[in-house]
Formats: C-alpha cells, sequence, structure tokens
C-alpha cells in the first residue's frame, strides 16, 4: 500500500490495497462511524468516552461555558462531517464483498471467489475523497490512541494481549496517511 | 459633540480592544508532515512557514497561528477540529 499520484488527473491518487487491508478499513470506518452515530453532542464536555472528548475538543480552556456555548452551536455539524467523510471513505473501497459463496457452487465460481480474495484492488481518489480520508485516518488514529492510553511522550500504556495488535494498525493508519500527504504535495 | 467623532472614537475602542487568537497544541498522535499539510492548506501559508509553525507546536507545546476577531477564531477552531488537530481560542496575551 502506498499512495502516489494518478498520471492522468491533478489531485488524484491511487493505491493499491491488499484485501485483507480493504476489511481492516471498511471495518474501522464502520465502528468509526457507529461511535460517532452514538455520540449525545449536549453531553460531550462531560462525556465519559475520552475519545469522542477528543475528536471535538473543548475550544475554550479557560471558560466552561464559552466552552459549552460553542459545542451547543457547532458539535452536530462537526459529527455530521465526521461521519460523513468515514462514508465517504467506505463508498471509494467498493462493494463489500459476499461473505458465503452459494451452498453448492461448481468449481470455476470457486476459483473465483478465491482469486478475488487474494488479488490487490486498486483505490482511486479524486481531491474530495483525498480530503475525506485524511480527516477519517486522522479521527481514527485519535480515538485508537485513548483506546492504547499513548500519552503526550506518545508511548501507550495499553499493555493487555490486544495493544500489540492495535498499534500495529495504529501505525498502519497513519503510514497510509502520510502516503496520501506525500502524494498531493507537489 | 459632533457625530463623525462619535463615531471615530468607537472606532478607536474597537481596534484597542485585544484580539482573539487561534492556538494549535501538540499532541502525540497527529504526524508532523499532516500538521504542516493542514497549515499549508488551510491557512495558505507557504510551505516554509507551515514547518515553522508546525515545528513551534511541537517544540514548544503549541502555536498562535491565527489573529483576529472572535467570530473568525470560532470558525479556525471548528475547521481545525475538523481535521482533527487541537485547537483552542482565547483573548491575545491572556
Amino acid at each position: 500500500m502506498q499512495f502516489r499520484q494518478a498520471s492522468a488527473s491533478a489531485g488524484r491518487v491511487t493505491a493499491e490495497f491488499e484485501p485483507v487491508e480493504i476489511g481492516l478499513m471498511r471495518l474501522a470506518a464502520s465502528q468509526l462511524i457507529d461511535l460517532l452515530e452514538a455520540a449525545e453532542t449536549h453531553a460531550l464536555g462531560t462525556s465519559g468516552d475520552p475519545a469522542l472528548r477528543r475528536l471535538l475538543p473543548d475550544a475554550y480552556t479557560d471558560d466552561p461555558e464559552a466552552a459549552a456555548e460553542f459545542r451547543r452551536f457547532t458539535a452536530d455539524d462537526l459529527l455530521e462531517r465526521k461521519v460523513r467523510n468515514a462514508r465517504c471513505v467506505l463508498a471509494t473501497l467498493g462493494e463489500e464483498p459476499l461473505s458465503e459463496v452459494a451452498d453448492e457452487p461448481d468449481d470455476a465460481a470457486l476459483h473465483a471467489a478465491a482469486d478475488s480474495a487474494e488479488q490487490p484492488v486498486t483505490i482511486d481518489l479524486d481531491a474530495d475523497d483525498v480530503q475525506s480520508w485524511l480527516r477519517t485516518l486522522t479521527d481514527l488514529r485519535l480515538t485508537l490512541a485513548e483506546r492504547l492510553e499513548i500519552g503526550p511522550d506518545g508511548v501507550p500504556l495499553l499493555s493487555d494481549d490486544e495493544a500489540p495488535f492495535l498499534h500495529d494498525i495504529y501505525d498502519w493508519f497513519g503510514m497510509v496517511q502520510e502516503s496520501l500527504v506525500y502524494a498531493i504535495d507537489v | 459633540m459632533p457625530k463623525t467623532d462619535e463615531r471615530l472614537d468607537l472606532r478607536n475602542a474597537v481596534s484597542l480592544d485585544r484580539p482573539w487568537i487561534t492556538i494549535v497544541w501538540d499532541d502525540p498522535v497527529n504526524l508532523m508532515s499532516y500538521v504542516a499539510y493542514v497549515f499549508r492548506s488551510y491557512f495558505g501559508v507557504s510551505a516554509e512557514q507551515a514547518e515553522s509553525l508546525m515545528l513551534q507546536v511541537h517544540n514548544n507545546g503549541k502555536a498562535v497561528v491565527a489573529t483576529g476577531n472572535r467570530e473568525a477564531m470560532e470558525r479556525h477552531v471548528v475547521a481545525m477540529h475538523g481535521y482533527g488537530l487541537w485547537a483552542t481560542l482565547a483573548k491575545a496575551d491572556s
């Protein structure tokens, strides 16, 4: 996976993704949408979910009243845009693969399914898609960082069984994002 | 006192009022390349200025990225939150 400029038109980028990478992006974006849609904006200031508090931080550090007021006027719209970005990412990943093959598939269908599951997938993004990807990758990394309890020094405190896996995904999202930034930076 | 003078006084009072600032804070998550990209594409500054602002955030823990009236700073802050950057606004020198 490495985004590069598509030669044909300005602002377009393209990259080859492994099917497992597509699946991971799809799962992560879907979970982000669930998190955002379950958020109650009026209660965000006191929300117990640190990920949501980081995605929509206080705009005023020393004035809780102004911060609450700001949230009242901006949080719904901001959440909506974040959801829209994640949906755009999902849309660019293509159709969800069929989870089941027919009950008694013939050999040809089985081979086709196996082949398509192993082939890298080309992802093409236009300039608007790139913006949605950049923002969604950021939101995913911010969310994962809260789960991993990443401290100010960038070191995760979480050390359970899931931590190494989550940290790999966190790093991979960073790599995808950086390749996007470099691909559009001309 | 003539009306025009009154208007002049009012304008002075407004311009002497402390402006507001938009502050972007350092966080351990956002990549330096991305933060510089955001400054460049949103504020329209040169690559060198964006890099220097980003390094200010990284090295000093925060940087003032814009100065102006409160409404404009609130717009900047919500835009930064859209990018996933940690931004706040405050009165200058407060």
